[in-house]
């Protein structure tokens, strides 16, 4: 029995391997059918494929340079003349485009981010952005209210009002302007208006819900997701509270960052099973006292004796416990599943407001690696069991090089989600960029 | 060989197939040909301007197959209202779309669209609550329910009874609480400087807290409850004292054994920290949480310890 006990206690590990194959597969053949649902979200793809591999420490050796350099040329195929990305070239009309046609092909807010975080990773030089066309291009996807919109189509700003285009916004603000002061900017020569950073700061700090979180707007169910753009956009803005800050200093957020915390912290949860229809906080008191831990064949197939659990009135508090199993997760609001995106929307969360060490981050990488790990495949998938995909594979990879990632991942950048080997690369154009406009 | 190419319907369209630029360009899909050939027909469409009866079977076809496609919506909006489509039929086509790609919020957007332009609300609550049945936590649906209250001004029109139903029939859905604060409110929000909701009216406040009661006695260990609960007080800048002896009965600390609710134990942690001379207590609280009564969260609690400023006391 001796071996069984030493692999029950052993911690589970990163199949970097597996992973390597993984992402490799991904990047180097046609993606599945089954991502043609995707297929507007192609940058997005992309920015997940190169940022893995980057965070593996794979990218120079896994694509050559000649692989590398078509790539960035396929992100500046997308870029848009007038400033921008597109997604994916399939809204250029190529040949037949004209100026009355020119709507149906517009840049796109996200694809934007995404292509210039990209072009990071690889190593460009953003010498090929049309930075004065897209800083000008993106104040305009700004409403009166401070929220951004999408994409702009025959005059009308078109998307929701969520936080995830005014993250990615401001996440293009950031790179192309640099950590230079709000306001107005010369950029070739020429003044360039900046965005109106007190209006989506307002925006966001009206979305802070009653229980801490952040919703996508005012008094809508907050969201972990929601939470991250939203603290994220604050971060590329320097727009986060201080040691000093009032909560009724309006020019920040979020206005009670410990309520954020709080929030946060409580999205850890041992509720794992997403098709289980009770909440496993609860569980029946018999089985507490036989805490005998359920044999994996047997788990796999039964779920343990819940049945107390159906009548709230005589639940209990399940001590969680971290000798049985010790995989805790994080949901992505009150009362739901884990998920393995949520580990990072949550865990990046908590770093960008500087308390990196509020969540279990044993207990969520044992949630990861030996939960949702593809064990075959290599990849991560939504929940345990699950086939990875491109966006859980890259998540629960960019987690746990947050959570450590046990030395076998490169450190990662907690407010973009790209190794911070990539990150500080900006730091040299923003000085390219002053020293051009100096000398010029 | 083709839907298109073979449809005399389409006869007089030269299609215009995408061009990626050069070799090896990022997340190519292995698209099906069908996908392929229905978009370089949109882009042909697109690049006419054409808005046609053909365009919405077009854009039908290309949205089943990628939902996510940003411009084909805005397209098919544009053609609806150029040719003065039957709306009705549309908001048909758009709940067979939602139920099948449940997580899409295009389609929710697009059917803001319509029901404004219709002006009626005839049917949507209903439809909603048919996708409630598949996931009653759906963040797109819920938004779009919380659209529809404020543009058709249904504040009073039995959303608070919905929520009560909803909530009765799984007390730990958080969107069904939070749209219960969002009714309860969201109205005076709109209406500026009016008093009312949880904040301003003294008698909601007090049915809404009761609410919370209730439930958190149906189902001690609730987050979204004691959130609730938690939430009136702390936005109605009440003492947290006014709830000690509620919160009392499902975290005792003179019954450290029979603590029934994490939560509740957490309310008292925060009531103790604002009684005088309590800080002990409180972090007498914290460390039963971090022991024994939600140990994944110790290194919170100890941090809450930490902002009690005991420390060097307890040592």
């Amino acid at each position: 029995m001796a071996p069984i006990e030493a692999a029950n206690i052993m911690e589970p590990c990163l199949d970097k391997t597996r992973h390597i194959k993984y992402w490799t597969r991904c990047i180097k053949t046609f993606l599945p059918h089954q991502y043609t649902s995707n297929d507007s979200n192609r940058m997005y793809l992309a920015f997940l494929m190169l940022s893995a591999l980057d965070l593996l420490g794979v990218l120079t050796t896994t694509c050559s340079t000649e692989e590398r350099r078509d790539y960035a040329n396929w992100i500046y195929r997308c870029q848009h003349p007038r400033g921008g990305f597109r997604m994916w070239p399939g809204t250029d009309l190529g040949e037949r485009a004209n100026e009355s046609n020119a709507k149906w092909d517009p840049a796109n807010v996200p694809a934007t981010y995404f292509a210039l975080a990209s072009l990071l990773i690889l190593g460009d030089d953003f010498g090929r952005v049309r930075r004065k066309d897209t800083l000008r291009w993106l104040r305009r996807m700004q409403r009166e209210d401070g929220s951004f919109g999408e994409t702009h189509v025959d005059g009308q700003l078109a998307g929701g009002r969520d936080p995830r285009f005014g993250y990615c916004a401001t996440g293009v603000r950031w790179m192309l302007r640099g950590s230079r002061k709000e306001g107005r900017l010369m950029v070739d020569g020429d003044q360039v208006e900046d965005i109106n950073v007190d209006a989506l700061v307002e925006c966001i700090r009206n979305a802070e819900s009653y229980d801490g979180g952040i919703a996508d707007q005012s008094l809508h169910e907050p969201h972990a997701g929601y939470t991250f753009c939203s603290l994220g956009a604050l971060r590329f803005m320097n727009r986060l509270p201080t040691s000093s800050t009032k909560p009724t200093d309006t020019r920040r957020a979020p206005s009670n960052p410990q309520e954020v915390i709080r929030w946060l912290a409580h999205r850890q949860t041992d509720l794992l099973d997403p098709d289980a229809t009770q909440d496993s906080e609860f569980i029946g008191a018999h089985r507490i006292k036989n805490s005998q831990p359920v044999p994996p064949s047997q788990s796999a197939t039964e779920p343990p004796p819940l049945t107390l659990h159906q009548s709230p009135d005589k639940s209990i508090i399940t001590p969680f416990d971290l000798h049985t199993d010790g995989a805790a997760g994080m949901n992505g609001r009150p009362n739901k599943t884990a998920d393995t995106c949520y580990a990072w929307w949550v865990g990046a969360s908590l770093h960008i407001l500087g308390q990196p060490a509020l969540y279990n981050q044993q207990a969520m990488s044992r949630y990861l690696l030996d939960k949702t790990q593809h064990p075959v495949l290599g990849g991560f998938g939504k929940f345990p069991g699950d086939l990875p995909d491109l966006y859980h594979s890259c998540l629960g990879l960019a987690a746990l090089a947050l959570a450590g990632g046990g030395g076998d991942v490169k450190e990662v950048d907690a407010g973009m989600c790209v190794s911070k080997e990539a990150s500080v690369r900006l730091e040299a154009l923003w000085k390219r960029w002053d020293d051009e406009e100096i000398s010029r | 060989m083709g839907r298109y190419s073979d449809d005399p319907a389409w006869a007089d369209i030269i299609p215009l197939p995408t061009d990626e630029g050069g070799p090896n360009p990022l997340a190519a899909i292995a698209y099906d040909d069908e996908y392929a050939e229905a978009m370089s027909y949109l882009r042909a469409v697109m690049a006419a301007n054409e808005f046609s009866p053909r365009i919405l079977d077009l854009t039908e076809d290309l949205i089943d197959m990628n939902p996510a496609h940003y411009t084909v919506w805005l397209y098919r909006a544009q053609c609806l209202f150029a040719l003065k489509s039957d709306l009705h039929a549309e908001l048909a086509w758009l709940n067979a779309t939602a139920l099948e790609h449940q997580k899409n919020y295009q389609i929710w957007h697009h059917r803001m669209l319509v029901v404004d332009v219709l002006d009626s609300c005839e049917g949507e609550r209903e439809f909603v609550s048919r996708m409630f049945e598949l996931d009653a936590k759906n963040y797109h649906v819920w938004s779009y329910r919380q659209w529809l209250v404020r543009r058709f001004g249904l504040w009073e029109q039995g959303e608070l009874e919905f929520t009560r139903d909803l909530i009765e029939k799984d007390v730990r859905n958080n969107s069904a609480w939070n749209h219960r604060w969002y009714v309860v409110n969201g109205r005076e929000e709109r209406e500026e400087g009016e008093a009312g909701g949880v904040v301003g009216d003294a008698a909601v406040r007090e049915r809404e807290m009761e609410f919370a009661m209730q439930a958190i006695e149906k189902a001690p260990q609730n987050q979204s409850s004691w959130g609730y609960l938690r939430g009136i007080v702390r936005k109605a800048g009440l003492p947290l004292q006014g709830c000690k002896a509620f919160v009392q009965r499902f975290a005792s600390l003179e019954q450290p054994d029979e603590v029934r609710s994490s939560y509740a134990l957490d309310f008292m942690a925060e009531i103790l920290a604002e009684e005088k001379g309590s800080e002990q207590q409180a972090a007498l609280a914290l460390d039963m949480l971090a022991q024994k009564y939600d140990p994944v969260r110790r290194n919170y609690w100890e941090y809450r310890k930490g902002l009690l400023g005991v420390d060097a006391v307890a040592a």
